[in-house]
């Protein structure tokens, strides 16, 4: 290990933390101000009433549900993704965890809010916390909405954890190179990290359980969101696909949305030496099994439904495939498939600017596929006399891009505060041999006597 | 901390914030002493009958306590009183026994209307701008009581004119009690959906000028020529109860389900309950009903000579209907003639048969011949007075004593204005009149523009309204007395038709009065009063003229006796066949254009109730809208969709309404619904949709002078795509939608 | 024995008048929700009639088919709810309490029958139509689910004065607002436990079949199938 290499990495991936510019601020305030303006837009809805939304009969979930559904499929990028890579112990995932992690702790926040928004009585949301009412009545633990309650939180718990223990190095990091508040603030957070053998093997055992824990968290938390789908006896949601259909799309999504904020990552804060075109190849092969699983998905699922030519399956069929949605549906499947497919299979265009191509089109195509999930299928139940359409109101719409917002700001937010880049896991990465417990000793040494 | 916890902490909170609003000086009002005995929370049920059609459906008000903030000598407060909350049919009226229609249920919220009149007004503002300021009860009876002295002063007690809807109850005889001894015309009785055309014909037929009564319960056979009577025609509520019985009554005792036949160039209602559907072209209903007696006569099913008096007043009746061959008649109404072969064999084959007439039928040229030709079809039929066909409601004199309804045996006080409807008595009324009193009639909204109706109520000196909202007609008036709702006052009815034994219904109020009306029935007695004698009424109130009996009035018209043999008869003159006539020429005008009695709104008359507007249309499933209704095929051929925007002409004017594609209506036919276009009529009524009667023509029924409410003909061009004014409850109006396409693969 | 409440619905009684449309809206506070609210498809009609053409004209037919909530044994709407504010009552009733809804609306996803409806905004009656509201029908705030009660209401005073009465309810001395409206008499309501009321034994028709049977729902509404004379 070259020291002068280790300062590099340091220097290079703490300059965002300590410099500050005016592209920052101003980056902050537009976003912030897009927040805002979805904030105002949510309370003009509760102070009117719930008919601001675009919701009516029968189509009572709309966008919320969608982009609550969406923002979660994206959560599954990095835990899951930082997860596996880690068990597998694949070198090149050092640079890419964090910011995936990342993803996954934001996107649940965000995504947890939209049950929330969408509630008639917002300000009675605690009355889906799991503990008795006055009368002595718990909530209803047999209703889908409740197990998401204890799934996402237990996902958001899991994976918040999964993203601070792997920091706290880094934290101490800074705390060792700054001064003042700034020392006193990464202080604490360091939680009194001292870069000890026991600590760093208690780091590493934490880390190699909560990897193993997250996995199947990570994958029951959109089995059960599914589930808000499936357990209803209507067509179109009715189905046992759908479990491992909303993982994968999850995933789907995820993997798109991580190669999106790695992308931007490495233009705006200069990290061209540690985002290889390598990483983004990778994640990009990735991408491309995904799409190939999630097309199998749509096709088994469609398949079945046409086959079997179940009256009221194929009334919602045929109002996706030819009707009234058929052009989001057939955008949906150019987004998702037919888009990035050629783009990654070549080797020739999986390139960085290839991958975020592809990416920016699944994630557009996801989104549509939460909606066309929701939409079409409430719209047109049993009885045609009840059928009817959905068009969002200015308020859901606004809502929906003050999400975005958020996430960017979040993620501005956290790239200003955190190294975005795992220091310690790259200076570790650039071993040539594995890592052992005495080298790590060493290692660590050095790393805490860099001034 | 579980919930009961947070909710004590907010209940501190919320306390402090109670306590700061207290003391707003709007909310202290003054507690009256409770009006009516009634315990907190128990229901009592009280008598009423339901204004909104001639039906008279006997209700059953349920009152329960309320507070109700008033006005009490210039002073507001809270009084305790019972208030009326919900109608439904008494269930021992032999009307409506324990029925209702959807506008029956509605009409609660006439009482309860935020946009009623709730007290006296002059107009200060010029005419129809609606600006009107408050006086009181003494002023406005002595502004009119002057008015009508001026016109006694002056010898001119001709000139005044009296318009109301044509209902038969002792409010009208009062009316034309008062008129009588004033020395002015009798009450003109003005209504759209009027149905003189029937009387006429039945008294020629059968002697009695009066809507028939149908005895569907034990009917084996019914074929009705365009007859809504499921939905708005007649005495909806009691042929609704009938229909069941006919349908399933008889079955449960091992008897047969009755065939239902509906003659009409568009599915309504009524029609779609039929399992038999028959288009014909309009106005040759009564050409088709002939056909069926051509062949029964021919086939010697029923001897000719059976229809008697009816068959006499049709041509060619005793010459066995030569004219009137299926070929003929499959010519003239497009229905197949081995079709009329089978009805006609089936008329008689399940007898009781009977049937029925009414509607549009009725509103065309010919409307006369069309009605006497279906009841010398009901003669032949030998369903006249008989179980299972049509009878005549017996009238009976009002009960001597209290509310209820009982049977007697006297004739009726015939009060009832004749000759409703017609273009004659309203317009040549409206132009000799220098004072005009209005009751509930909308001859504005309710009549063609070329009547000039409103040009004729410009021209009248001084109009005085009763009623209790402004609407197309009372916005004229220089002075409104607005009556007491239905369930406020007194009111009686004695339906012309509904019930095979007489019915009278006198109910009292089911409620005090919430605003500061009178009934009008009152106020004309003190009217009355204040004029030089012999003008004063003989009764102190409505109350008392309806508990005493009514000897003080000779009957106008001689007893009917029971159906089928009337005592004093006209003589009979033979009625020939006439094509109707429509107006415009087909080729400029390629559609017929057929307004129908709206199933929530009936004439209009009934658009401002919120219910009944926000009720979907058990067609087109419609809410808030107006629409016309076009064959799938037609649009097709004009380029049109659901919800598109048509001009709809014809030689009297356009209209522009969105369409509703309904696979029910014959390729030449467009029908829309009468109800919507009010210029004003509440907030929820005022200039929503159009009015189908504005581009109407002013043909009249060649021999009654009837208004042919269905001869006009249109034109229809695209004017624009959809733009949100039709709303529709329902989303597709197939049951499988994509039936088709599953074929198709 | 407990009660368990139903309701056959004879299609070939009914004329499709709507008079149980109105008179559901006068009996439950139901709100008029206006022309913009109506075009949004947010007008609430717990029964509605619902109407299908067949055919093509001059071959043309229209069905009628009224449709409330069918109060199903097994009901979709129950479990999914995570206050409990959708629940079974012991009388077979798929009650909705007003207080405990928080508005997922996800019993009106998981119904088949599109029964259920949500306030959008705070209901309004313009003063004096508020008079008219039936004291013992919850008036609903916004955000919260509401539907066909079966009119519990009625139930439960007919139960009560029974109780008062020490007597035993009769068959047909509880007619929900719409089986009352019904001139046709096309609507029949009672106990389903007793064999021998008028419910029971017309829902033991052969004409009768309940709608989307083959959902497995259970529902206690029976549908008796219109016939046609040849």
């Amino acid at each position: 290990m070259k020291e002068a290499t280790a300062k590099r990495i340091a220097d290079d991936l703490l300059r965002p933390l300590l410099n500050t510019s005016w592209r920052f601020f101003l980056l902050v305030a537009i976003l912030g101000a897009i927040v805002l303006t979805g904030a105002s837009a949510w309370m003009y809805q509760v102070w009117n009433g719930f008919g601001e939304s675009g919701k009516r009969w029968p189509v009572f979930w709309g966008f919320y549900i969608t982009n609550f559904v969406f923002w979660i499929g994206i959560s599954h990028a990095g835990t899951l993704i930082s997860a596996i890579l880690r068990l597998v112990n694949a070198g090149w995932r050092r640079p890419v965890t964090r910011c995936a992690e990342v993803i996954t702790a934001f996107a649940l926040m965000i995504g947890a809010m939209f049950p929330i928004i969408h509630l008639g009585r917002p300000w009675l949301f605690f009355w889906l916390m799991p503990y008795p009412n006055q009368r002595r009545i718990w909530p209803n633990f047999r209703s889908p909405l409740v197990w998401d309650f204890f799934a996402i939180s237990t996902y958001l718990t899991g994976s918040v954890l999964f993203l601070v223990l792997p920091m706290i190095p880094d934290f101490a990091l800074v705390r060792d190179k700054t001064t003042g508040v700034r020392r006193k603030f990464y202080g604490t957070l360091a939680l009194g990290w001292q870069g000890t053998t026991k600590q760093w093997h208690r780091l590493e055992s934490a880390m190699q359980i909560m990897a193993i824990a997250i996995i199947p968290v990570a994958v029951s938390v959109h089995t059960i969101v599914s589930f808000d789908f499936s357990m209803a006896p209507v067509p179109g949601w009715h189905s046992t696909i759908f479990g491992p259909y909303f993982v994968a799309g999850a995933i789907f999504s995820g993997i798109a949305a991580l190669i999106i904020a790695m992308a931007g990552l490495r233009k705006f804060l200069h990290l061209e030496d540690y985002l290889h075109p390598v990483h983004f190849a990778n994640l990009g092969k990735l991408l491309l099994m995904m799409s190939l699983l999630w097309t199998y998905f749509v096709f088994a699922e469609r398949l079945t439904t046409w086959y079997g030519n179940g009256t009221s399956e194929m009334n919602v069929f045929w109002v996706t495939q030819t009707g009234s949605y058929s052009p989001l549906y057939w955008t949906m499947v150019i987004c998702n498939f037919v888009i990035p497919f050629p783009i990654l299979s070549l080797r020739r265009t999986r390139t960085v600017t290839g991958c975020v191509i592809a990416s920016c089109s699944v994630v557009v195509g996801m989104w549509l596929e939460r909606f066309l999930i929701v939409v079409p299928t409430l719209g047109h139940k049993y009885l045609p006399y009840s059928w009817g359409p959905y068009q969002p109101s200015k308020v859901e719409i606004m809502i929906m891009i003050s999400t975005f917002a958020a996430m960017g700001l979040l993620y501005t937010l956290f790239a200003k505060f955190v190294p975005i880049i795992s220091i310690w896991e790259l200076k570790v990465g650039e071993h040539p041999f594995p890592i052992e417990a005495a080298a790590q000793v060493k290692e660590h040494a050095i790393l805490r006597t860099n001034p | 901390m579980d919930r009961r916890d947070f909710i004590r902490l907010t209940a501190v909170t919320g306390t402090s914030v109670t306590l700061a609003s207290c003391g707003n000086p709007e909310h202290q009002l003054i507690r009256f002493v409770p009006d009516d005995d009634l315990v907190p929370g128990v229901a009592e049920f009280k008598p009423s009958v339901c204004p909104l059609c001639r039906a008279g459906c006997g209700l059953s008000v349920r009152v329960m306590e309320a507070d109700v903030e008033t006005v009490r000598n210039g002073q507001s407060g809270v009084v305790k009183m019972g208030v009326a909350k919900k109608l439904e049919g008494d269930a021992k009226h032999p009307i409506s026994r324990g029925g209702l229609c959807p506008r029956g249920q509605a009409a609660i919220q006439i009482t309860y209307h935020p946009d009623r009149l709730t007290h006296p007004m002059k107009r200060t503002g010029a005419r129809g701008t609606g600006e009107y300021k408050e006086v009181t009860w003494d002023e406005a009876i002595a502004e009119l009581a002057g008015q009508l002295i001026a016109l006694a002063d002056a010898r001119d007690q001709k000139s005044l004119a009296l318009l109301a809807r044509p209902r038969r109850s002792r409010r009208l005889e009062l009316f034309a009690e008062f008129l009588a001894r004033f020395g002015a015309p009798a009450p003109v009785g003005f209504e759209l959906f009027a149905e003189d055309v029937l009387r006429r014909a039945n008294a020629r037929s059968f002697g009695h000028e009066q809507l028939p009564t149908f005895d569907l319960a034990r009917a084996k056979y019914v074929i009705a020529f365009g007859a809504d009577f499921l939905g708005t025609w007649n005495s909806p509520v009691s042929q609704n109860a009938g229909y069941g019985e006919m349908r399933q009554g008889r079955q449960v005792h091992g008897g047969s389900r009755a065939k239902f036949v509906h003659v009409e160039p568009r599915m309504s209602l009524t029609a779609a309950s039929a399992d038999e559907f028959v288009p014909a072209k309009p106005g040759t209903e009564g050409v088709l009903a002939l056909g069926l007696g051509h062949i029964i006569i021919r086939n010697k099913l029923r001897s000719a000579d059976a229809a008697g008096r009816a068959g006499a007043a049709i041509d060619g009746w005793s010459a066995g209907l030569a004219d009137y061959t299926p070929e003929n008649v499959e010519k003239i109404t497009g229905v197949a003639a081995l079709r009329i072969e089978r009805l006609a064999h089936e008329l008689v084959e399940f007898r009781p048969s009977v049937a029925i007439i009414g509607g549009a039928p009725l509103a065309h040229t010919n409307g006369l011949f069309n009605a006497l030709a279906v009841n010398a079809l009901n003669a032949l039929l030998g369903s006249v007075g008989e179980p299972g066909g049509m009878f005549f409601t017996p009238s009976l004199q009002p009960p001597a004593s209290g509310p209820g309804f009982s049977a007697a045996s006297h004739p009726p006080s015939q009060a009832a204005p004749a000759s409703a409807g017609q273009t004659q008595p309203l317009v040549a009324s409206l132009q000799s009149s220098k004072v005009l009193l209005i009751d509930d009639a909308n001859p504005v909204f309710a009549s063609p523009k070329a009547w000039k109706v409103r040009e004729a109520l410009d021209r009248i000196p001084f109009i005085v309204s009763f009623g209790s909202f402004l609407d197309d007609t009372s916005i004229h008036a220089d002075l409104i007395l607005p009556d007491h709702s239905f369930l406020e006052t007194w009111v009686d009815s004695m339906p012309e038709s509904g019930a095979l034994e007489a019915v009278t219904t006198v109910a009292g109020p089911a409620m005090k009065p919430l605003h500061n009306t009178r009934s009008t029935p009152d106020v004309v007695i003190e009217l009355a009063g204040k004029l030089k004698s012999p003008v004063a009424l003989p009764w102190k109130s409505y109350e008392e003229m309806l508990k005493a009996p009514a000897t003080s009035h000779p009957p106008s018209q001689a007893a009917p006796a029971s159906a089928g043999q009337a005592s004093h008869q006209p003589p009979v003159t033979s009625h020939q066949y006439q094509e109707p006539h429509f107006d415009g020429d087909a080729a400029a005008f390629p559609f017929h254009f057929l307004p129908y009695a709206s199933q929530a709104f009936l004439d209009g008359s009934a658009a401002h109730l919120p219910w009944l507007q926000e009720m979907p249309d058990p067609l087109t499933s419609a809410m808030w809208s107006s629409w016309i209704e076009i064959n799938p095929r037609t649009a097709e051929r004009l380029g049109l969709a659901l919800g598109d925007l048509v001009d709809v002409t014809s030689s009297q004017g356009t209209l522009r309404a969105p369409i509703v594609i309904s696979p029910g209506i014959a390729p030449d036919v467009v029908a829309m619904p009468v109800g919507q276009g009010h210029e004003t009529f509440t907030r929820y009524a005022s200039k929503r949709g159009v009015n189908p009667i504005e581009i109407l023509s002013p043909l009249t029924e060649a021999e009654t002078g009837a208004l042919a409410w269905a001869a006009t003909r249109v034109k229809i061009t695209r004017a624009g795509d959809g733009d949100g004014r039709l709303i529709m409850f329902a989303g597709e109006m197939r049951e499988n939608p994509f039936e088709g396409r599953r074929q198709e693969k | 024995m407990a009660h368990r409440w139903g309701m056959t619905v004879d299609l070939d009684r009914c004329t499709g008048c709507g008079a149980c449309v109105t008179a559901c809206h006068a009996e439950n506070n139901i709100a008029v929700v206006g022309d913009a609210q109506a075009a949004k498809s947010r007008a609430m009609h717990w029964i509605r009639v619902e109407r299908y053409w067949e055919g093509d004209f001059p071959d043309v037919r229209l069905k009628f088919r009224p449709v409330m909530c069918q109060q199903c044994d097994a009901a979709p709407c129950e479990p999914v709810c995570p206050t409990y504010a959708s629940h079974h009552t012991e009388e077979g009733l798929n009650a909705q309490v007003y207080n405990r809804c928080i508005g997922t609306r996800y019993c009106a996803n998981a119904c088949p029958y599109n029964v259920r409806f949500f306030d959008f905004y705070n209901p309004q009656w313009p003063k004096p139509l508020h008079l008219q509201l039936n004291p013992d029908v919850s008036v609903r705030e916004v955000g919260v689910m509401e539907k066909c009660t079966f009119c519990v209401q009625r139930i439960s005073a007919a139960e009560i004065d029974a109780k008062a009465e020490k007597r035993e309810l009769k068959d047909g001395e509880i007619t929900p607002a719409c089986v009352q409206s019904c001139s046709a008499k096309a609507l029949v309501f009672g106990d389903l436990n007793d064999p021998e009321s008028e419910v029971s034994r017309l829902s033991r028709s052969t004409r009768g079949a309940k709608l989307l049977e083959e959902l497995g729902t259970l529902p206690k509404v029976t549908y008796l199938a219109r016939q046609t004379q040849v």
